[in-house]
């Protein structure tokens, strides 16, 4: 009888609390901004209605007061369209406002075209075309794989830009040495110099623009109160979200809870002194693409949550957080499938691009 | 024919086995350069481990078939097709069937390791093959099983 009744309360006990999430949770509603974008990758937003979106093909498509400009934006840089490559990072300057500088990060063809490799450009933009096209970056050396670059950038308070750079697949073992760019988080000005203050600055046989190391391919980075985030594929599960810190080993492909996508041990281990363990790992994939770190009202339950695009099985995970670690996670738009990339507008509303030749610029509103 | 059957079988075994044991050992042999603490036991279980998640069902994934195949699979086709290749061969060419199906395994093994990346986005799926010297040694992985199979027949009478 004790039994129950103790049964009983514990049933209605979780029935209230769980009502009560519900009712906290908010409603909301998809506006299709716009469609039929082409493998869209990466979204900026200039200002509540004005957005950039890069697509993967190889054009930059503007958004303006909320309708997709036909014509694509003039003096974007050849990009190689193969495998995961194509036109993929974008980042607005700052400054912005009076400076009118984007970057964006592509693979990019060598001379010879046998190879490839992750570029950075600055440009000015001026609502039809860039101009001031300059290269501030170009991973070294290059590759002859198109796949794993990374290629997400964002910028720290002190005005320099951390760049992921993927570990091209086949080039894993890579991610462990600081002699070359695969698998490592990027940090240089603006101007493509290299901070001073980089953490492998003093040996010269070290390229001085790493900053973290031990990646795999890094396709997420968001500041939250100057703390860094990044989250990066797994191979056959193994996704992580990870915290970084300057000069940190992630371990890659050295200790991984992924294994090989023929089914074999990357590596029996998954942690070692000096290597990061992540925050969060997923076991089996979720193929995180795209981060956002919510801070605006709009939607005040989500306040201070992290919100990861998701391509497998395709949706968006909302991590929330309590003094940087994750303490939980939730699933929501589930019914869009394959989501490339997520951001926060100015207005609060969340922008969704989905991933595909027939891709679509989702806003998400309170309803 | 029932005894031939066995001793293809056996033969994909030895390949399979052997292939598996060398993408095991890149691994861990890259792995001990830096330090990381890969013993026997370590590798053995490792080992194990790999032969059997590298033949389930699902261990593969061919996008251009959008199926999935075990590994064991991939290797009996390309055995199949280079040692009938080699028996026909034999009609025509006169060595020993040793040597005749050892080059046949080992050029099966080596066109897996070729044509996998054109199915795979170019992509070495094995990583052992990612290099001239870890091909080469997956080719010995295939003649080691041609010789095999090879030794199990009885050599034609010289005329």
């Amino acid at each position: 009888m004790i039994k129950s009744k103790i049964l009983c309360f514990s049933f209605f006990a979780v029935l209230s609390f769980s009502s009560k999430l519900l009712a906290d949770a908010p409603g909301y509603v998809y506006q299709v901004i716009a469609e039929n974008l082409e493998h869209p990758w990466g979204i900026a937003v200039l200002d509540n209605n004005d957005l950039l979106v890069t697509e993967l093909s190889g054009q930059l498509r503007l958004i303006k007061n909320g309708t997709l400009v036909d014509r694509p934006i003039e003096g974007v840089p050849e990009v190689l369209f193969a495998g995961q490559g194509g036109l993929s990072g974008i980042v607005i300057d700052p400054n912005y406002s009076e400076n009118k500088k984007i970057y964006l990060a592509f693979s990019s063809p060598d001379a010879q075209k046998q190879t490839n490799t992750l570029e950075v450009i600055s440009a000015s933009f001026n609502e039809t075309a860039l101009t001031d096209v300059t290269t501030i970056f170009r991973a070294s050396p290059s590759r002859k794989t198109a796949a794993h670059y990374g290629a997400r950038m964002v910028f720290l308070d002190d005005g320099t830009l951390l760049i992921t750079s993927g570990d091209g697949f086949n080039y894993r073992e890579k991610a462990q040495y600081l002699d070359n760019h695969f698998g490592k988080i990027i940090r240089i000005n603006t101007d493509g110099s290299i901070p001073e203050d980089n953490p492998f600055t003093n040996n010269p046989d070290f390229r001085s623009e790493i900053w973290s190391y031990g990646h795999r391919n890094p396709q997420g980075i968001v500041i939250k109160d100057g703390v860094v985030f990044a989250h990066e594929h797994g191979p056959m599960g193994g996704d992580e979200i990870n915290l970084i810190e300057p000069g940190k080993n992630f371990g890659w492909p050295a200790i991984t809870f992924g294994k090989d996508y023929i089914g074999a041990l990357i590596s029996p281990f998954t942690e070692k002194d000096g290597m990061e363990q992540p925050l969060k790992y997923w076991v089996p994939s979720i193929a995180p693409s795209g981060m956002t770190y919510y801070d605006r009202d709009l939607f005040p339950f989500w306040k201070g949550s992290l919100f990861i695009s998701a391509l497998v099985p395709g949706d968006v995970r909302r991590l929330t957080l309590e003094e940087n670690a994750v303490v939980g996670e939730e699933i929501i738009f589930s019914d869009l499938g394959r989501v490339r990339d997520i951001a926060t507008s100015k207005d609060g509303s969340i922008l969704l691009a989905t991933d595909g030749s027939n891709g679509k610029l989702i806003r998400v509103r309170p309803n | 024919m029932l005894k031939i059957s066995v001793h293809l079988t056996i033969a994909v075994f030895i390949a399979t086995a052997l292939v598996i044991l060398q993408t095991t050992a890149s691994n861990l042999i890259w792995l001990s350069s830096l330090d990381m603490p890969v013993s026997l036991q370590v590798g053995l279980t490792t080992y194990f481990n790999d032969l059997i998640t590298m033949n389930y069902l699902n261990a593969l994934t061919v996008p251009r078939l959008q199926t999935t195949v075990p590994f064991f699979a991939l290797i009996a086709v390309a055995l199949f097709i280079a040692f009938f290749f080699a028996r026909v061969g034999l009609n025509w060419i006169r060595i020993s069937k040793r040597l005749a199906y050892s080059l046949a395994g080992g050029a099966a093994i080596i066109g897996i390791v070729i044509l996998m990346p054109l199915e795979f986005y170019n992509l070495d799926l094995l990583p052992g093959a990612r290099t001239f010297l870890g091909k080469m040694s997956l080719g010995a992985c295939g003649m080691v099983s041609g010789f095999y199979f090879g030794s199990s027949l009885k050599e034609r009478k010289s005329q």
